[in-house]
Order: C-alpha cells, then sequence, then structure tokens
C-alpha cells in the first residue's frame, strides 16, 4: 500500500506543478454558487408537483398510480394478481413491509419473499421486485433508491417488472433540490435514480426497452 | 481490419476513405441529426439554457484551477467510505493496478460498463490476454468487442454499423437464426449478458462526474449494466480521468440537467448511480471492495497549458452531433478514441501533435461546436491555437506553411489584398469562361474541383460595389 501512496503522491506533485503551485492548498477554495433561479426548472409551490410527476411518468413510459393510504395494501396485491406474477421479491424494513401485502399474496398463489429471506443470486428467478423508494423527483419522474439492509440493490433492478411505492411526502421539484438534500443526509453505500424501464438504442437509434434491467416500471404514489 | 492506434496515422487517407463510403456517411449522418435535433429541443426546456451552461463551465473551470486540491479530498473521501484510489500516470500503469487487483482477489470473470478511458489504455484486449472472461455489457460496445472493431462516436459506440451487419454477427456468435429486428437481437443480448452478469467476479464502470465532498462516483446509463456492476460482482473496479472531479454533490444537479439533453436528447438518462465504497455492514448486496483508478495520461500536461479548458470536457458527444465534418467522415477517421472537434483537440493534446498535426484541420471553424458545448469549450479558438503552435513549431509540411507565409502577407495588406484579389478574379473568369462555371482548378485547388464545379466570380468585386454605390 506505501507504494500506491508513492504512486498518488507522483501525479498529484504533477497536477500541482502544472497548476503553477509549490505545494498543496490549505483553504478551501470557494467554488461558484449555484443559483436556484437559474438551475431550477421546477419551483417548488409555484406548481403541483404531483401532477408533474405523473405526467413526467407517463414521458418515461412508467405507470403512475395515486392511491390513498388505506387502500395501498389492497390495491398492491390486486395489482400483482392481476399482472400475474409468480414470483416477488420486496423491499423488508420499510413502507413495503408494514403493507404485509406478501400474506394476501401467498393466498394468492404468489410466492413473495422480503429481502431478507432471499440471496441476491435467487433474485434472479423472480419476475418482480416491489421497492421502497427514498425520493422522488418531480421534474424528471425519477425513482431514488437507496441501498441499505433492508432495499437491496438488485430488487429494482434483476426481475423484469420493478414495482415501487412512494409517500407522496418524499416528492422532490427539482434535481437541485434531491442533491441538496442528499448532499446533507447519510447517502449509505449507493443511490440510483430510476427514470424509466432500461432501454437501448444502439442499433440503428431503434428504440428498444428492456435491455439489461426491467422492462416495466410501475410506480404507487401513496398519499 | 481495425488498424492499431500506435501505427503511423494518415489522416487524409483515412478521412477520405471514409468520405466515399456511402453507407457509412448516410448511417452517421441520420444518427447525429437526430441526437442533434434532439438536444434542440431538450434545452429548449430549460429556464434558461446558456446560463446553466455557462454555470456548468464555471464549476467544471473551478474543479480545474483547484484539481490538486480536490483530488486529495476525494481521496481522503472515498477512504473514508471504506475504498482506495489508485492514482496513475500512465495506460500501463492503468493496466497494472487494475489487472493486479483481479489477480489479488482472485477474480476469473469480469463485466465490463461503457467506458472512454478503458478505451485509451485499450484495456479490454489485455484482460483477454491476460485470461481474463471479460464481457462489455453495454449493447453496442458489446456488438465492437465480439466484431472486433473500435466505438466510432462517444455516445453510440456503432452507429457505424447498420441492422442487417449486427443481424448476421449475432447469427454467427449465438449460432441462431438470422434476424435483423433490433428487438430480437437485443433480446439475445439480454439473456446471454444476464447469465455473465450473474456469475461475475469482478465489476468496471466508468465515470461521468467524481464528487470531491463525498468520494461518489456518479455514472449515468440508458440499459442497466452499470447498475448489474456495482450489484451483483464482489469487487468493483471504476475507472475514470482525474479532469472528471467536480466540488459538490449539488454540482451534479446542474450538470446532470445538461449532460443528457445535449447527448442523447432526453431530459435524464434511464439510470444515474451513484457510489463510492464497498457495501456497508448489513447489505447483502454490492461490492466487497472498491478501487478508484484514476489515469493521468497527459492530462496534467494539458492542465498546465493554455488548452486547460479542453479538460471541462464531460463527454457528451454533442460537438460530433453538430460538427458537419464528423457527420461526413465518421469517427474512426480520427484515428483515436475521442472523435470529432473534441477529438481533433485533445487527442493531439494527449498523445502528440507530431503524429496527429493534421487533425486540427478537421474543421471548418465554423463554431457549431461551440454552440453545442453543454461547459462552453471554444473549441474553434483552441483548434486555431493549436494549427498556430503546430506552424511555428515546423511540424506541418513546407508546402502548407509556405501557403500560410504568403496567405498572411497577401491579407496583411489592403493594396496586395486587392491586387491578388483581382488578379484571381481575372485569372477565374478567364477558366470559366462562357458557361460560368469551372470545372477544373490547378495544384492543391484541384482538389475542390474533384468533385463539383466552381461558379465564376462575379465581374466586380464588393469592394468596387460599395464605392460606385449612389451616395
Amino acid at each position: 500500500m506505501e507504494e500506491q501512496a508513492k504512486m498518488n503522491e507522483r501525479v498529484l506533485e504533477k497536477v500541482r506543478r502544472a497548476l503553477g503551485r509549490g505545494a498543496a492548498i490549505v483553504d478551501a477554495p470557494v467554488a461558484p454558487e449555484i443559483h436556484g433561479a437559474i438551475a431550477a426548472r421546477v419551483v417548488e409551490g409555484s406548481e403541483n408537483l404531483a401532477e408533474i410527476f405523473a405526467r413526467m411518468c407517463g414521458e418515461n413510459h412508467v405507470g403512475v398510480e395515486f392511491v390513498a393510504a388505506g387502500e395501498m395494501s389492497v390495491r398492491l396485491v390486486e395489482f400483482l394478481l392481476h399482472e400475474k406474477v409468480k414470483r416477488v421479491a420486496m423491499s423488508a424494513g420499510g413502507l413495503v413491509s408494514r403493507l404485509g401485502a406478501a400474506e394476501a399474496l401467498r393466498r394468492g398463489g404468489v410466492e413473495a419473499r422480503m429481502w431478507g429471506e432471499i440471496t441476491l443470486d435467487e433474485v434472479y428467478d423472480f419476475d418482480c421486485g416491489v421497492t421502497d423508494v427514498d425520493y422522488a423527483v418531480a421534474e424528471t419522474g425519477s425513482l431514488v433508491v437507496r441501498a441499505s439492509e433492508g432495499n437491496g440493490r438488485a430488487l429494482s433492478l434483476v426481475p423484469g417488472l420493478h414495482v415501487a411505492v412512494v409517500e407522496e411526502s418524499r416528492l422532490l421539484a427539482d434535481l437541485v433540490d434531491l442533491f441538496d438534500v442528499l448532499g446533507r443526509e447519510e447517502t449509505g453505500s449507493a443511490v440510483s435514480l430510476i427514470t424509466g424501464p432500461s432501454k437501448t438504442s444502439d442499433i440503428e437509434m431503434t428504440l428498444v426497452r428492456g435491455v439489461h434491467g426491467p422492462m416495466r416500471v410501475q410506480v404507487f404514489v401513496v398519499g | 481490419v481495425v488498424k492499431n492506434m500506435a501505427d503511423e496515422f494518415d489522416f487524409e487517407q483515412s478521412s477520405s476513405a471514409a468520405a466515399g463510403d456511402e453507407r457509412l456517411k448516410s448511417a452517421v449522418s441520420a444518427a447525429t441529426m437526430r441526437q442533434y435535433s434532439g438536444r434542440q429541443a431538450r434545452l429548449g426546456e430549460l429556464r434558461d439554457a446558456d446560463a446553466l451552461r455557462e454555470l456548468a463551465g464555471q464549476i467544471k473551470q473551478h474543479a480545474l484551477d483547484h484539481l490538486d486540491f480536490y483530488l486529495e479530498r476525494l481521496i481522503a473521501a472515498v477512504e473514508r467510505n471504506g475504498g482506495k484510489v489508485h492514482l496513475v500516470s500512465t495506460a500501463a500503469e492503468a493496466r497494472e493496478v487494475i489487472l493486479g487487483i483481479a489477480e489479488k482477489a482472485e477474480c476469473r470473470s469480469v463485466i465490463k460498463s461503457k467506458s472512454m478511458v478503458s478505451e485509451e489504455i485499450e484495456l479490454t484486449g489485455e484482460m483477454e490476454r491476460r485470461g481474463l472472461d471479460v464481457v462489455e455489457t453495454d449493447l453496442g460496445e458489446f456488438i465492437v468487442q465480439i466484431s472486433h472493431d473500435r466505438p466510432s462516436h462517444i455516445v453510440a459506440p456503432i452507429v457505424h454499423r447498420d441492422r442487417a451487419f449486427v443481424g448476421r454477427l449475432f447469427s454467427e456468435y449465438f449460432k441462431t437464426a438470422f434476424s435483423d429486428d433490433p428487438e430480437i437481437l437485443t433480446r439475445q443480448a439480454r439473456g446471454h449478458l444476464r447469465d455473465k452478469f450473474r456469475r461475475a467476479d469482478m465489476g468496471m464502470t466508468g465515470a461521468n462526474f467524481l464528487v470531491a465532498e463525498t468520494g461518489q462516483v456518479c455514472a449515468v446509463e440508458n440499459e442497466g449494466n452499470v447498475r448489474q456492476s456495482i450489484t451483483t460482482p464482489r469487487v468493483l473496479v471504476t475507472l475514470a480521468g482525474i479532469e472528471k472531479i467536480v466540488p459538490r454533490p449539488a454540482d451534479l444537479g446542474v450538470m446532470l440537467k445538461l449532460l443528457a439533453r445535449s447527448s442523447t436528447g432526453q431530459h435524464l438518462t434511464v439510470y444515474t448511480s451513484l457510489f463510492g465504497g464497498p457495501r456497508k455492514k448489513g447489505e447483502k448486496d454490492g461490492p466487497e471492495e472498491f478501487h478508484l483508478v484514476l489515469l493521468d495520461g497527459g492530462r496534467s500536461d494539458i492542465l498546465g497549458s493554455k488548452y486547460r479548458e479542453t479538460l471541462r470536457c464531460i463527454r457528451c458527444g454533442a460537438c460530433l452531433n453538430a460538427c458537419p465534418v464528423y457527420r461526413k467522415i465518421g469517427g474512426h477517421a480520427y484515428g483515436h478514441v475521442y472523435s470529432g472537434p473534441i477529438g481533433a483537440l485533445i487527442t493531439p493534446l494527449m498523445h502528440g501533435v507530431e503524429q496527429y498535426r493534421e487533425l486540427p484541420q478537421a474543421s471548418s471553424l465554423c463554431g457549431a461546436c461551440f454552440e453545442a458545448c453543454p461547459v462552453k469549450i471554444d473549441i474553434p479558438r483552441h483548434l486555431v491555437n493549436l494549427r498556430e503552435e503546430i506552424n511555428s513549431r515546423r511540424i506541418n509540411g513546407r508546402v502548407e506553411r509556405m501557403v500560410y507565409r504568403v496567405w498572411a502577407w497577401g491579407m496583411g495588406s489592403p493594396v496586395l489584398y486587392r491586387v491578388m484579389g483581382a488578379v484571381q478574379r481575372f485569372d477565374l473568369r478567364r477558366r470559366g469562361g462562357k458557361s460560368g462555371w469551372i470545372s477544373r482548378l490547378p495544384f492543391v485547388a484541384g482538389g475542390w474541383t474533384q468533385v463539383r464545379d466552381l461558379p465564376t466570380p462575379a465581374p466586380r468585386s464588393f469592394h468596387q460595389l460599395w464605392k460606385s454605390k449612389p451616395k
């Protein structure tokens, strides 16, 4: 490791020389200020965030539905049975597990397992992942998922159908707000912004949905 | 056959060949026009796109002006997250460090997502030679890998290939019936790569931004292969250039609003991932080991030169899509990893102006690249500076230098300018004769009339007309 520290110092020294500095800077330089007025596309308060979010989901080919808190569990089960999913992997320790939908799904003949009960490798054989979402961004229609003990990275990535559940109070106006919030919080080991089903246009610019991530994404906003 | 990058580069030959390839030209032209018009529409959604570009440029410039400080801050932050940072000077060092990581962690299979820097250091080939089972997982890059090709566009690597080509390639590779339906072809690749994801020991990604304050990598994509790389394998390596740094998480808000819009005409890519260390205690997926390998590879030389601003580049490809020269010749003609206007600049700067002396000429200086650039790099100005430098260091040919001298002499004096204009007008009108068209010119000018006719100039110059204008 000593070796690597020496290599690092060598490159740093070269960079310092290129910048005309004899030694490392001690005081932190002041980065350009980010004016909300320039950067923000959506300003909270002036528009209805839920409406913008729903419109952007439409543009992103994400299904979106607003559901009252008391009806969410029933609606989720109904949706999944209607989709005829066979194996559902779910986030543990958050809103999704509190919905307690697993029992009802099992009664409906669906194998429903929580993230704590299955291995990463097993997720590859599941056709649906139901996950908690930390934030949603109205400007872009993005779902923001932080990796955590209960919310594995694979859940929103590996199964062909991703169903997300987010509380309406978690809606943020803009990317600028999001990174403001993320900058102040403990972000965990990984954060993913999900803005639609996975897609590619590599072959002759022809759009194909469903490459290495889910083919379909559905979000339920709980009011 | 793909030429080795180290071979003698002949831009005249490579660009003429490309310009003569009608299929290539129409494929590249269609793709770039589409991305370009997408960009135009998407930028219009922003409150003040121009002010935002200005701000993005300032943020990147600030990071470059204090790169030493932010690199140290980044290293400290990644270490705090439990990862390791390796700063390397050369491509060879980068390869050794990465292969060393793979060997030490006993990795046999590698899933690799798209990274321009990995093209710079020719990593995939080296991994294959060392016996690693490495697969490119971006669909375009996968096609590049199995056809032993090179990417020809920063964002759309196989823009030079059509669906029939991919159909034949897959039918041979997967031993299946031929199809040229992009949906079927994509599903085939999906199935093949899913198996690779599931079993990979090591994941490799590039980076769009590195956040100094939090030690996070930001990587954007549409397909989901970057996310696979940070989810399944037990070892994760991110390879990037040292210039990718931004100071704070908030800067990502600014950059991300511009990147996808400028690049593919999306408001945001499907996936934006932030990561910067191994999985935390209790997590069941994500890497156990994280390494960030940052390549200098000539960048510190550019940093110390008058071309520092060119390091702002966020590799969106907007200047390629906007460039009338790129649209005609595609990416391979530029002879190296980076093509288009930005490639014409940084390839000579990173790999030697002697070998790539012709590249800065691959521009009409129309300024479309500057207008498209989300971080406002004044590409035309830097191209002119580089041409000037090549001329004054006598790296170009004698004839070219002589032409410049005569030109400068004539353009420097109003009298000479008018005399030369009159001589030229007389000569061209004589050549055009009655038809009013010139179909052949002598010497170097002959190149111009090879594929088109030149109309003869008007009998009187603009100056003369202006003077005789009734007051």
